[in-house]
């Protein structure tokens, strides 16, 4: 494929290309976000369901411990579980599943009356009228505490509830641990982390993530989480629960995408604590990926297969439009050649007639005298026969120019074309004759190659004669003095014979080749040259079914190649 | 060779001339006529064997005036001479019931030919018609 369709082919691939991948990529884009959407949504949806329960079971969990304790100081007064042994028994019975650490009964003073656990001896004798939570209790009924060291230097919960006259306090330890475990299972994915903290932004349980303080973007979560306020207090920002916030604000749920996870965040215990649970996006997108692969895959196969149909479909296509240049050329090279010829004919019709009536003119006077000169003494014309000779001549030159008139206008060609066989070795020979002694003049040599036992073919031979003599003649005029020319005979395949006229001379000018073969085309002198020879050798040659082809030799010189048919009585012509 | 009458018809003046004095030096009678019109009315009042007739004229050209004069005179036989290097007006020419065509320029011994196996070929035709005739009066009741 040469280079403007394979330019043209570039472009329609490019197109093609584009035209397909495109909207194909748009489509996995746009097909791959909202499947991750989607994917994220539901991770949000299950998030916030998650939280939701999580939320109840923490809940639970405390109220759970706060109700037996306020059962317990209900029923019992100060000055039963005042005493050791009976606290003991109640402790026994109350924690079989081990979750209440130790069990504390204090005065409205403070002071410690009784305890159960494992720390009797570091606690004894302990006032707690000064401690905040005491105090709370008294106020409120019941206190939860945020996670502290406590004096074991262990995370604990306390949980403590006083008796509806204030009597005395009934505080439990509860088993972090135990509550730790609650969280456990809140987790969604292996990079999944989910932990409370208290209203400054203390962990109250571990992160799995290990976090061991609120970083700074979810710290924004916690401020910025309906029913928080922020209050400032002295130096620092401290985040309060909203005073006028109801339980309506500390039930919102809010659930947050943020960069590469969704994080849900949820107030517990009206507002004292706030449930963290976080998932990272990448750990919800398992199926995701899988669909996503798949419709990739499904997409890509399908785009490979336009393309490469597109590609297909563009081959044939320049194909069949190179085929129709091609033939358009051809056609339009016919066409001009077709409107040359008749342009030619017009052309030598025209004067042909014109020098042919003088040519008439000139026979018939000269007949004219050659008739009457018999009637002439010869003795007393003194040139008698210089005239009788004289008159000869001019008809004689009158027939040879109306031979070329005829001959010109394809006259003669019409009316004598006689086929006889001709060896073309022979007739080749006989026309180098002619011109020998003018290209010995000019120095100029002719080397021979003929190939022998060329099979002899139909042609008129005089017509080819005459090409041939065009062709010898062009050459010796183009080769300079010491030049050489080759003519060399050939059989091409089994239906053709092959002359090649080669000189050494100047060669032909690029722009001059398309032209070579016009008529009137010449590039010799004015008045040398008729610029009608090769024209009328094209002519002949196209006529007795050969081609005449002309190239510039590469060492230089041009070299003219005749094909002709083989023809003889048995071939049909 | 017997005499017959020649008509010449062409547009030039001195080849009508020239063609016409040689033509009677070799003993025919000949008349010219400068174009189809003036043929047309020499034909007409005059007694014609052959027309020579020049194919590019101007006014009535060759071909139409061979029309015309094969309809008026069916037997006159002509002979038609063309500078043009058309074979195409000739064979137009012979189509409509020219004798020949012959292409200029044309030495006088090949013309006076073309004209004298005209003249046969009328001669032959008109007899046959002479002939014809004759059979017919014969045959009619006297």
């Amino acid at each position: 494929m040469n280079s403007p369709y394979s330019k043209i082919w570039m472009r329609m691939a490019v197109a093609f290309c584009l035209l397909i991948t495109v909207p194909v990529a748009i489509l996995v884009l746009v097909t791959t976000n909202s499947l991750r959407d989607a994917a994220i949504d539901k991770t949000e949806v299950s998030l916030g369901r998650l939280i939701e329960h999580k939320k109840d079971v923490i809940t639970l969990f405390l109220e759970e411990k706060e109700d037996l304790l306020t059962m317990l100081v209900g029923m019992y007064p100060i000055s039963y579980l005042g005493r050791q042994e009976n606290l003991d028994k109640l402790f026994i019975a109350v924690n079989k599943t081990g979750s209440i650490v130790d069990l504390h009964v204090i005065d409205s003073s403070g002071a410690q009356v009784a305890y159960v656990g494992p720390y009797a001896q570091s606690l004894v004798g302990k006032s707690y009228y000064n401690a905040q939570w005491f105090q709370e209790v008294l106020i409120k009924g019941s206190h939860v505490s945020d996670v502290f060291l406590g004096f074991r230097n262990v995370p604990h919960i306390v949980v403590a509830v006083s008796d509806p006259l204030k009597t005395y306090v009934l505080r439990a330890t509860i088993n972090s641990e135990q509550f730790n475990n609650l969280l456990l299972s809140s987790q969604i994915g292996p990079h999944g982390d989910s932990f409370i903290v208290n209203r400054e932004g203390k962990l109250q349980t571990p992160s799995r993530a290990g976090l061991t303080e609120l970083n700074d973007e979810d710290r924004l979560l916690l401020e910025h989480h309906e029913g928080t306020a922020i209050v400032k207090r002295e130096e620092s920002v401290v985040v309060h629960s909203d005073e006028k916030a109801t339980t309506e604000h500390f039930d919102a749920t809010s659930i947050v995408t943020r960069g590469e996870s969704i994080v849900a965040t949820r107030w517990v215990k009206d507002g004292q604590w706030c449930l963290f649970v976080k998932a990272l996006i990448e750990d919800s997108l398992g199926p995701f990926y899988k669909v996503r692969n798949h419709v990739i895959l499904v997409i890509f196969g399908t785009s490979v297969v336009f393309l490469a149909i597109a590609l297909l479909f563009i081959n044939y296509l320049l194909q069949r439009i190179e085929k129709e240049d091609r033939r358009r050329v051809e056609l339009g090279h016919q066409m001009v050649q077709m409107e040359k010829m008749a342009t030619v004919g017009r052309l030598a019709a025209g004067i042909a007639h014109e020098i042919n009536n003088p040519l008439q003119m000139i026979t018939s006077q000269a007949g004219w005298i050659s008739e009457l000169l018999p009637e002439e003494d010869p003795e007393k014309v003194k040139n008698f026969e210089e005239y009788k000779k004289s008159v000869e001549q001019i008809r004689s030159h009158v027939r040879r120019a109306g031979a070329i008139t005829h001959r010109l206008l394809g006259f003669s060609r019409k009316i004598s074309a006689e086929k006889q066989n001709v060896k073309i070795n022979e007739l080749v020979e006989e026309t180098i004759s002619f011109v020998e002694k003018e290209a010995e003049y000019n120095h100029v040599s002719i080397i021979r190659k003929y190939a022998e036992g060329l099979p002899e073919t139909m042609v008129d031979g005089p017509q080819l004669q005459q090409v041939f003599l065009n062709l010898l003649n062009n050459a010796i005029d183009e080769t300079e003095q010491g030049g050489v020319i080759e003519v060399r005979t050939a059989v091409e395949g089994s239906k053709k014979l092959l002359v090649e006229f080669a000189d050494n001379g100047h060669g032909i000018k690029p722009e001059n080749l398309q032209r070579i073969f016009d008529p009137f085309f010449t590039t010799k002198d004015p008045g040398k040259g008729t610029g009608l020879g090769l024209y009328i050798s094209y002519d002949i040659v196209k006529k007795l079914g050969g081609n005449i082809k002309v190239a510039n030799r590469t060492g230089g010189g041009a070299i003219f190649t005749i094909t002709l048919p083989i023809l003889n009585l048995s071939s049909p012509r | 060779m017997r005499e017959f009458n020649v008509l010449v018809v062409d547009d030039e003046q001195e080849f009508r001339d020239i063609t016409v004095k040689r033509l009677e030096k070799r003993g025919l009678k000949v008349k010219g006529a400068e174009s189809g019109e003036k043929a047309l009315e020499v034909l007409e009042h005059g007694y014609i064997d052959v027309v020579l007739l020049d194919v590019k004229m101007p006014g009535l050209d060759g071909i139409e005036t061979l029309r015309r004069i094969r309809s008026m005179k069916p037997l006159v036989e002509v002979v038609l001479l063309t500078g043009h290097a058309s074979v195409d007006s000739g064979i137009e020419g012979m189509k409509l019931g020219a004798f020949d065509y012959l292409m200029k320029p044309i030495e006088l011994d090949p013309l006076l030919e073309k004209l004298v196996d005209a003249y046969e070929k009328k001669r032959i035709h008109q007899d046959k018609i002479e002939q014809a005739e004759i059979k017919r009066n014969m045959s009619k009741p006297v």
